[in-house]
């Protein structure tokens, strides 16, 4: 008799738990894959690596060059090609401190984002799942905490989103310690 | 600048006040001359440190505190070099022993330098880590109150010397945290633990759950962790020096306090840590046998 609204009301929630869970373990992945996507995102977004790519390869050819010039017999041109060597090395260390400082910014932006996003996740996730629990047990089951299990639902027996949340957060944690 | 001693002056104080003024009496005139810069140039620095903590003095004192301050670089000066204090700071497993200004490396170690250029410590004082800071702080309330701000100053600056060292302790210890960091995670006895956990919530979900609360068997396990602990080896568990750790170091709570009230935290972590892999586990299994629909509640 004490087991049929039970079964009832798990009919309901059926697979919350996994949503949670699912939602949880995403999250978690993607914090940990990040660094090495924000990387990715910000080599797409900068196309200027080819420019310095070239001018790096131009610097090459110059030194090259000027390697092969003697000082003493061709003086001008020697300093006329240190002067453009100089130049161009200035050119391409403003451009990589402009392309450093952008880099920087993308990957701020990038990580706000997705910690906005995974606040916005979970907000949703709380706000769906406050009044319902996420799974249903046998009250006698969870005693003497079955009050604590419940929060916020304050379903005899319920799993809330919160205590549900927390240990997935944690159990993920555990689980993808390795690759972090 | 010296810290007087907790009755308000000694005899071993006032016997290197007389020594240093019948020395002082002795010099010649451009040695005088130049002592009395030397004083000038230490009592600048000591207002300055004062106007930066905010110590300010009564006007009408001033007088009084100055012949203070002067005894207290007469004091000073039959010591240049201050013999070496040792102190060590007890936290958590480490042990950080360290000897006065002489063996103190590092900016940390040049910082201090300076410090006790204008606040030199007597031999005794760093004798008894926080111990003594509390004798001191003690003292300081049966002393007269003109003192205080002086001692306060005292008391602020050992105690940020403490923290000091604790940095230094964070800053040496931080390369082998990070190295070892993973073995702390998963040492033989924490995966041992979580195995544990899980397979006892495997079991529950199968025979115990219907004529028991789940958490009586995580309360028994934990029970048996206790007693098993023993049996495991001992990971050198390192104790993080956080911010906490300093900032209550800094309000004068002894060092073998927060570090056994940090090993509290961590177990209690440990066991939360536990109860949530059990728990998962639990749920897990449950929710897995009633998809197969071998079982309902």
């Amino acid at each position: 008799m004490d087991d049929l609204p039970v079964k009832t009301e798990h009919v309901t929630v059926g697979g919350a738990w996994l949503l949670v869970l699912s939602s949880v373990f995403l999250c978690n992945l993607l914090k940990i894959l990040l660094p090495s996507c924000s990387s990715v995102i910000s080599r797409l977004l900068q196309k200027d690596a080819e420019q310095e790519f070239q001018m790096r390869s131009e610097i090459q050819n110059m030194k090259q060059e000027l390697s092969t010039i003697s000082m003493m017999d061709e003086f001008a041109r020697y300093a006329r090609l240190e002067r453009k060597i100089n130049k161009m090395t200035d050119k391409l260390k403003t451009h990589v401190k402009t392309r450093t400082a952008q880099l920087a910014k993308i990957k701020w932006v990038i990580n706000i984002v997705f910690y906005i996003l995974q606040a916005a996740l979970m907000i949703s996730l709380i706000w769906k799942y406050y009044s319902e629990p996420v799974t249903v047990l046998p009250d006698k089951w969870l005693a003497p905490l079955e009050r604590l299990v419940a929060f916020p639902t304050g379903v005899a027996g319920g799993v809330g989103i919160t205590c549900w949340l927390v240990v997935c957060n944690k159990v993920v944690a555990i689980m993808l310690h390795p690759f972090s | 600048m010296e810290p007087e001693p907790l009755d308000g002056g000694s005899p071993s104080h006032n016997a290197t006040d007389t020594a240093s003024s019948s020395s002082a009496a002795g010099l010649t005139a451009s040695q005088r001359r130049a002592e009395i810069r030397r004083r000038k140039l230490l009592m600048n620095s000591e207002e300055r440190i004062n106007r930066i903590m905010g110590f300010h003095r009564p006007k009408g004192g001033d007088d009084e505190s100055h012949s203070e301050s002067k005894l207290q670089l007469e004091s000073d000066k039959p010591s240049p070099l201050p013999a070496p204090v040792s102190k060590r700071v007890v936290l958590g497993d480490t042990v950080c022993s360290l000897a006065g200004t002489a063996d103190h490396a590092g900016s940390i170690g040049e910082y201090k330098g300076e410090r006790k250029d204008t606040f030199n410590k007597p031999p005794e004082a760093g004798s008894d880590g926080t111990g003594e800071l509390r004798q001191r702080s003690r003292g300081d309330l049966l002393e007269a109150p003109q003192r205080a701000p002086r001692h306060g100053l005292d008391q602020y600056l050992s105690r940020f010397d403490e923290a000091m060292k604790l940095r230094n302790q964070l800053m040496s210890e931080k390369p082998s945290q990070e190295n070892g960091n993973a073995v702390e995670e998963f040492d033989s006895f924490r995966i041992f633990r979580l195995v544990g956990c899980a397979l006892l919530a495997i079991g529950v979900r199968a025979f115990v759950c219907k004529y028991l609360s789940i958490f009586a068997p995580f309360l028994t396990l934990q029970l048996a962790y206790m007693g098993l602990s023993k049996y495991f080896p001992k990971s050198e568990k390192k104790t993080k020096t956080t911010v906490l750790t300093a900032a209550l170091l800094l309000s004068g709570i002894p060092a073998e306090v927060i570090s056994r009230s940090m090993d509290t935290y961590s177990k209690m972590g440990d066991v939360f840590t536990d109860l949530c892999v059990y728990f998962f586990t639990f749920i897990f299994c449950h929710e897995l046998l009633l998809f197969f629909g071998s079982e309902v509640p």
